[in-house]
């Protein structure tokens, strides 16, 4: 019977053969996608090749992690927190009413300039605990209103803000609280030129905000939330608005004031008389002024260096490790299982 | 339960049955929508995602635009409605065409075209040679003297042999014109699917005959879609129509299998369901403190004093909004694609086609691939399975004397040769019986060759080989035979056919010898369906013994058996047949109590004995899936002996040494316990041994131990590793499939025949292999092959490779949404727990839809090992039957996964873009940037082996993501205008996003690698020897590494009867417990070795042998 098996499958594929050439020859469509046999690399993990892509890591990533580190540190920076120094000594106890009381808010601050600051300087404020980025917040806006004159009643989107017995143009609570602390810088008794223009986005003035939609009915209710604007000057013309209806994504953010189109020296002393008119007191929110310089990679910020440098020598390490172990691998077997092992299962056994 | 068929009675017929309008249709114009719709949404997810979407429709609550979800439902549902319209379409199209088709049917007497959908029950239908038969009708009269026409069934049943069909006797000799005038009542029963029955009566109305009833079978019928051929024409009338005939009614809907790996995603989706309620549950609570504390005090906000009473529900209903991605919504419409593609990739597989017949493998099932890799019993028939069904009559025994001994061949024993021409009686007789009893149709061909039309092989086969030992079976002319034995023409006249069932295992004709008016009943059958049956007086020991000796040798065996009958003793018979004939209710019992009375008293004749050979490669199939850890049993209809002979020639079982086998038997419940009592203690004992056990039953015993022993039967199913069980009905075969299933096995049966249709529907996979029995169980199946070898290609390479790429695509799929997901949870932290969507609406959909969903759908083509390599390593399905790739941990590790990217890209965009950057477009398109390049980082690195499709979906995706964007940033009215424009002009962007890369994927590549070296899986292994050394390092260490662990091999026990234990490989698992477990010599990896040891001596076995 096992002698019949052998014979028998012969005989098959012989047959097999002979039909399979002609089949061959008549196949109509032979595809290697359809027969799964598209050629592929098949990359594997090997030691050296996960070794040299860690140095190649680190090889890159420690150069750039220096040079934006040094870029953030050129950056001159004069951080001034006022929300509390300006509010009289008096009215400390109830910051909130007097914040809401109609008195003389005017405020005195002077600036110490660290180091030389090249042109142009960036004057920034800075809102601590402020949630733009709050839903209620973010969604009140209606940028048809804002665009075209012939959108002025789209204000679904804004309430509570959208109308007070009148259409509000721009309507909303992103509008309706906007930012309204000004400042006035001189050094050496001598006026520096704020330069308020170019501070917005130039799409956002081009084509977010109509050149014939003026404000209307805006902050006319019994509620008043910021800043007041000049009904004669096109929305597109209004930067301090468009900058702060660029909402934040962070609580914590900056917007851009203006600019100072000349040098700072070192050990200058600067001025500032401002109106603390914007209240943060009721939310414990800080205000700060900050002045700035600008690098490549923008303002002051190590956490990329830093990260970039952490990153790279993270890989620096694991790649010498690993060629460490790979070289020892290769000199000795058990020896190396021994000490990975030790080190695998403080590594993996431990996280 | 019948109905009475007016023949020709147009006024009766119109209204009380539908007419013969054909409709597979499954919606009409009008229902279409609204019916489509309602099966849609019967499914869990898709209410889900209507949920969601219709509470987005609500402004004070939604997060993004309604459009993101609505958008891409929309696409999903129009995507499925579109298919299932489209395939309805063409249902409706080759309906129409078939309901067009114009027959001739009498009218108010005369013959007329009409349309074949304005057929109805009553009509005579007439039929010309090669017509399609319309609908099911009763024959009345046809071409040829004797009332016969043939049919060809092969849209029904498969078969493609011509089957006769005759006329009934009332209306025999009928003339021609005459037919139009008939008038009559047929009797029969309500429409069902049985398309081997039909017990019915018909009495035709005076002047035609007398008042008889006359009997109808289904040999008097015409069924729906057969072809009318060899035949000028025959005329019928119609008793079925429409969707009533045998074949309507038997179209059903095979009831969807669900793959394990379905059911895993369910569980975990529901998984994330849950996790996603508790997320909603914490963050609305959240949500409404912060409210209530902090939000009041911010003015800005102008939360009103007064609120309405739902005020509490919107923050958590919010939340469920903003986390309602996490159940990605493209994972079914992505599975259902990579599904299709897996099945056209059987389909197309060019290595599974056989070259004989030129049949290719085909997927009708389109949504079951992955069960393939996870197949873990594989039940399979034995003829025409394992064996090629292609008979050949190899040895005989006449009146003891043996043939075909000496050279394997009795058709050129000089012997037997010599003992036909010298006329000896027996082996005439012998020679009769093979030519005569039978249902076989010659048919010459204008050469004057004969061919053989035969239903059973058996019979074909022994026709064959009369006639090559010049007893030639020339000619049948309506009831007459004719046989030329050596120049010499013998009639015979059929009088009456007992035809063969599977219960009484034999079949004989009532025959007249047209020269002396003898009548003769001549029988073959299984020798204990004959032997028995032995006029008293014969000795039949000898057919015993050749019978047991034919079986040794694994040949199948029909005993021939004759008597001469008295004309009184058959008249007699006769009628009491006829009447058995004409019951309608329990026919096949009675006629098999009728032809018991007649067949007893035999002159046994001989023992022909025919071989079935063994396909190609099944021993190799057979023990490479072995090794595979697949078991398999083998259940047949063929005797025990003859089984146990083929299991052995194709490795199924070990001989003796290595093998043993345990007999389970019995004929009382008594017996049977004790017998399985007594198997279930060797199996216990030898199961620490290294030894292959099987055990074989009977279909008696089975039948018994299933219905009192049930739970011991089990416990011996589980144990074993390898059963045959003989003599079993189809029946059994389906109750030993639910068994397994039971027990919570993957099995997969396969078998060819109509007798495995039952067991292949009951499988979890079913696969019918298109053979010589027709193509009924390839039809019934959810994957028909050509050759039982291919089974190995089928599970192993598409079956592991389907179940690789889903675990990875369904995975992933839940990884991206997890990944933006948390996303916007951690900015929910900072953003006064309000519910705030940090991504924009475009974003979010085009995120699922396209970003992620495109390059991941290229892992259709990943392959993690070659084909020759999984071929040459079997072992490696374990990773696939066990489920390593997808379960609870490795999606634990996924999850971490997603959580620790979503940290990275979260933490570092919001230190990088702080201050005067945090503009909320910039900080949202960083954040995705992220997302979008770490996910293409993942598929690149979960990815085996890159084809430049692959590269061209993961970073041509990329680019796109830019293109998209840049394209959308150029558009003044978005909400993004100019974003993606001022980002690309910014070193910090770039910086930043290469941070976020380098982060994110350096401890998920150090993970993997580490997990490479020193944890490797015996995929890596064989990965590693596949690409850099030859094969050879890596079965040396599977096996060095079996031989040491022998003695941990734990027994499969009873108390866990499902030693598949997961080795969980999560990715990024922090649990020591779970990279801990996978080291030591404990549990996981046991299965594993002890297969590679089984499958050492398998290896051994068939090199000693």
């Amino acid at each position: 019977m096992n002698s019949n098996t052998p014979s028998s499958s012969a005989g098959g594929i012989g047959s097999a053969d002979t039909t399979g050439a002609r089949r061959n020859s008549k196949r109509p469509k032979y595809s290697r996608f359809t027969q799964q046999e598209l050629p592929a690399c098949k990359p594997i993990l090997t030691p050296k090749w996960v070794i040299s892509a860690f140095l190649l890591v680190s090889i890159v990533f420690i150069p750039i992690g220096v040079v934006s580190l040094y870029a953030s540190r050129d950056v001159v920076e004069i951080v001034h927190r006022y929300d509390t120094d300006c509010i009289p000594a008096d009215a400390r106890n109830d910051k909130v009413g007097f914040i809401q009381s109609p008195r003389v808010k005017t405020c005195n601050r002077t600036l110490r300039v660290p180091k030389y600051m090249k042109k142009p300087i960036y004057i920034y404020y800075q809102l601590d605990n402020f949630y733009q980025n709050h839903r209620r917040y973010v969604k009140s806006r209606s940028d048809q209103q804002l665009r075209k004159t012939g959108s002025e009643n789209d204000t679904s989107a804004c309430k509570p803000e959208d109308n007070n017995g009148m259409t509000i143009v721009p309507c909303g609570l992103v509008a309706w609280s906007l930012f309204n602390d000004t400042y006035n810088f001189t050094r050496n008794n001598q006026l520096l030129a704020i330069n308020k223009r170019g501070i917005s986005w130039k799409s956002d003035r081009d084509h977010k905000f109509g050149k014939d939609v003026y404000p209307k009915n805006f902050q006319n209710s019994t509620l008043i939330g910021g800043a007041h604007l000049d009904p004669l000057k096109p929305l597109s013309e209004q930067e301090d608005l468009i900058v702060w209806m660029r909402t934040a994504a962070l609580p914590t953010f900056r917007k851009l004031y203006g600019k100072i189109e000349t040098d700072l020296q070192a050990g200058d002393f600067i001025n500032v008389t401002l109106e603390n008119n914007y209240n943060t007191y009721s939310f414990d929110g800080k205000k700060k002024l900050v002045l700035s310089t600008t690098s490549w990679l923008g303002g002051k910020n190590d956490f990329l260096g830093k990260a970039y440098l952490t990153v790279g020598g993270l890989c620096f390490f694991l790649a010498t490790w690993r060629s460490i172990i790979f070289v020892m691998e290769s000199e000795s077997r058990s020896l190396n299982k021994l000490l990975t092992d030790i080190l695998v299962n403080a590594f993996l056994g431990t996280t | 339960m019948k109905r009475y068929i007016y023949i020709n009675h147009d006024d009766l017929a119109q209204d009380l049955y539908c007419d013969n309008r054909i409709s597979n249709r499954k919606y009409t114009l009008w229902n279409f929508l609204p019916k489509n719709l309602w099966e849609q949404f019967s499914r869990f997810m898709n209410q889900y995602f209507l949920l969601i979407a219709c509470l987005q429709l609500w402004s004070l609550i939604t997060p993004v635009n309604p459009a993101s979800t609505w958008g891409p439902l929309i696409f999903i549902f129009a995507v499925s409605a579109t298919k299932e319209a489209w395939d309805d379409y063409n249902r409706y199209l080759s309906d129409k065409k078939a309901n067009e088709k114009e027959v001739w049917v009498v009218r108010q007497g005369v013959k007329k075209l009409i349309q074949s959908q304005d057929i109805h029950v009553g009509n005579i239908v007439w039929l010309r040679e090669n017509d399609e038969v319309p609908c099911d009708l009763v024959l009345l009269g046809t071409a040829d003297p004797q009332g016969i026409c043939y049919v060809e069934t092969a849209a029904l049943d498969g078969e493609t042999d011509l089957k006769t069909r005759v006329i009934p006797s009332a209306s025999m000799g009928i003339d021609f014109e005459l037919l139009h005038k008939i008038k009559g009542v047929i009797e029969c029963p309500s429409p069902d699917k049985d398309i081997r029955r039909f017990d019915a009566n018909l009495r035709l109305f005076p002047p035609f005959l007398d008042n008889d009833m006359c009997p109808l079978t289904i040999k008097n019928t015409l069924l729906q879609s057969c072809y009318l051929r060899n035949t000028e024409w025959a005329c019928g009338v119609a008793v079925y129509t429409g969707n009533e005939t045998k074949l309507g009614m038997s179209r059903g809907i095979a009831e969807p299998k669900l793959t394990a790996v379905d059911a895993m995603i369910d569980k975990l989706t529901g998984a994330i369901f849950v996790f996603q309620i508790v997320v909603v549950i914490v963050l609305g609570i959240a949500g409404n403190i912060w409210k209530n504390t902090e939000a009041k005090k911010q003015w800005y906000v102008e939360y009103p004093n007064e609120s309405p009473w739902y005020e509490l529900l919107i923050i958590p209903l919010r939340f469920e909004l903003l986390c309602s991605i996490m159940i990605p919504i493209s994972i079914k419409v992505s599975l259902d694609l990579v599904k299709s593609l897996y099945a056209k990739f059987i389909d197309w597989d060019d290595q599974m086609v056989d070259l004989e017949t030129r049949i290719r493998s085909h997927a009708t099932n389109t949504a079951i691939s992955e069960d393939l890799g996870q197949v873990e019993y594989i039940l399979t028939d034995k003829t025409g399975t394992l064996t090629e069904n292609k008979m050949i009559f190899k040895r005989c025994c006449i009146r003891g004397t043996f043939y075909g001994n000496e050279n394997g061949d009795a058709l050129s024993d000089a012997e037997l040769l010599n003992a036909v021409s010298t006329g000896s009686t027996d082996v005439i007789q012998f020679l009769k019986v093979m030519a005569i009893c039978n249902t076989v149709v010659p048919i010459q061909s204008n050469t004057g060759v004969i061919s053989y039309k035969a239903q059973s092989q058996d019979e074909e086969a022994l026709v064959r080989a009369a006639a090559s030992l010049h007893m030639v079976f020339v000619n049948k002319n309506g009831n007459v035979l004719e046989i030329n034995f050596n120049g010499l023409l013998l009639r015979y006249e059929v009088l009456d056919i007992l035809e063969f069932t599977s219960d009484r295992k034999r079949m004989s004709v009532v025959v007249k010898c047209c020269l002396s008016g003898k009548i003769y009943l001549l029988s073959k059958g299984a020798d204990e369906a004959i032997l028995p049956l032995a006029r008293s007086g014969q000795q039949t020991r000898t057919f015993s013994e050749a019978v047991e000796q034919y079986a040794q040798l694994g040949l199948r065996t029909l005993c021939l058996a004759s008597r001469e009958l008295d004309d009184d003793e058959y008249r007699e018979w006769s009628l009491m047949f006829k009447e058995a004939n004409s019951k309608l209710v329990d026919r096949e019992w009675r006629v098999a109590e009728v032809c018991q009375r007649l067949e007893h008293d035999f002159e046994i004749l001989g023992v022909a004995a025919i071989e079935d050979r063994l396909q190609d490669g099944v021993p190799e199939t057979i023990s490479t899936l072995r090794k595979a850890g697949i078991n398999f049993w083998m259940l047949t209809g063929d005797k025990q002996n003859t089984a146990i002979q083929i299991a052995l020639s194709c490795n199924f079982v070990s001989p003796e040494p290595k093998g043993q086998l345990l007999l389970l038997s019995g004929k009382t419940e008594d017996e049977v316990c004790r017998s399985l009592e007594r198997v279930l203690l060797t199996m216990r004992i030898t199961n620490t041994e290294p030894k292959d056990v099987a055990f074989v039953v009977d279909g008696w015993a089975l039948e018994i131990a299933l219905k009192h022993y049930r739970k011991a039967f089990t416990e011996l199913a589980i144990l074993s590793r390898t059963a045959i069980c003989c003599r079993v009905t189809p029946s059994q075969k389906a109750q030993l499939v639910e068994l397994l299933k039971s027990c919570d096995y993957r099995t997969l049966a396969i078998g060819d025949g109509g007798n495995d249709v039952r067991m292949i529907q009951q499988a979890d996979i079913g696969v019918g292999i298109s053979g010589r029995e027709g193509l009924q169980a390839a039809r019934a199946a959810d994957y028909s092959i050509g050759k039982f070898r291919f089974l190995t290609r089928l599970i192993l390479v598409h079956g592991r490779y389907s179940y690789n790429r889903t675990a990875f695509l369904s995975q992933y799929s839940f990884y991206k949404s997890l990944l933006i997901c948390f996303i916007q949870i951690f900015f929910s932290f900072i953003s006064g727990v309000s519910g705030t969507s940090l991504f924009n609406s475009v974003s979010l959909m085009a995120y699922n839809v396209f970003y992620t969903s495109i390059p991941v759908l290229v892992s259709v083509l990943d392959k993690d090992l070659s084909e020759n390599t999984v071929m040459q390593h079997p072992q490696i399905l374990f990773y696939c039957q066990a489920g390593r790739l997808l379960n609870p941990s490795t999606f634990a590790g996924w999850f971490g996964r997603a959580l620790f990217h979503a940290i990275v890209v979260f933490v570092i965009t919001i230190h990088s873009f702080v201050f005067e950057k945090s503009e909320m477009e910039e900080v949202s398109m960083v954040a995705l940037s992220g997302c979008i390049w770490l996910q293409a980082f993942v598929v690149a690195l979960e990815t085996n082996s890159f084809t430049i499709l692959q590269h061209l979906a993961i970073w041509g995706n990329l680019v796109a993501f830019y293109a998209i964007n840049l394209i959308v940033s150029a558009i003044p009215s978005s909400e993004m205008h100019t974003i993606m424009f001022r980002l690309c002009r910014q070193p910090l962007y770039w910086t930043t996003i290469i941070l976020i890369t380098m982060a994110g994927m350096g401890p998920v590549l150090a993970l993997k690698y580490f997990r490479y070296t020193y944890r490797s899986s015996k995929i890596n292994i064989l990965q590693q020897a596949e690409r850099l050394g030859g094969p050879i390092l890596s079965l040396g260490n599977i096996e060095s590494q079996s031989r040491s662990l022998e003695k941990d091999i734990s027994p499969l026990s009873i108390s866990q009867p499902k030693n598949r234990n997961p080795v969980y490989e999560p990715l990024l698992s922090d649990s020591p417990s779970a990279t801990r477990r996978s080291i030591g010599p404990g549990t996981p990896f046991d299965f594993f070795q002890s297969q590679t040891r089984l499958s050492s001596t398998y290896m051994r076995n068939s090199k000693d042998n």
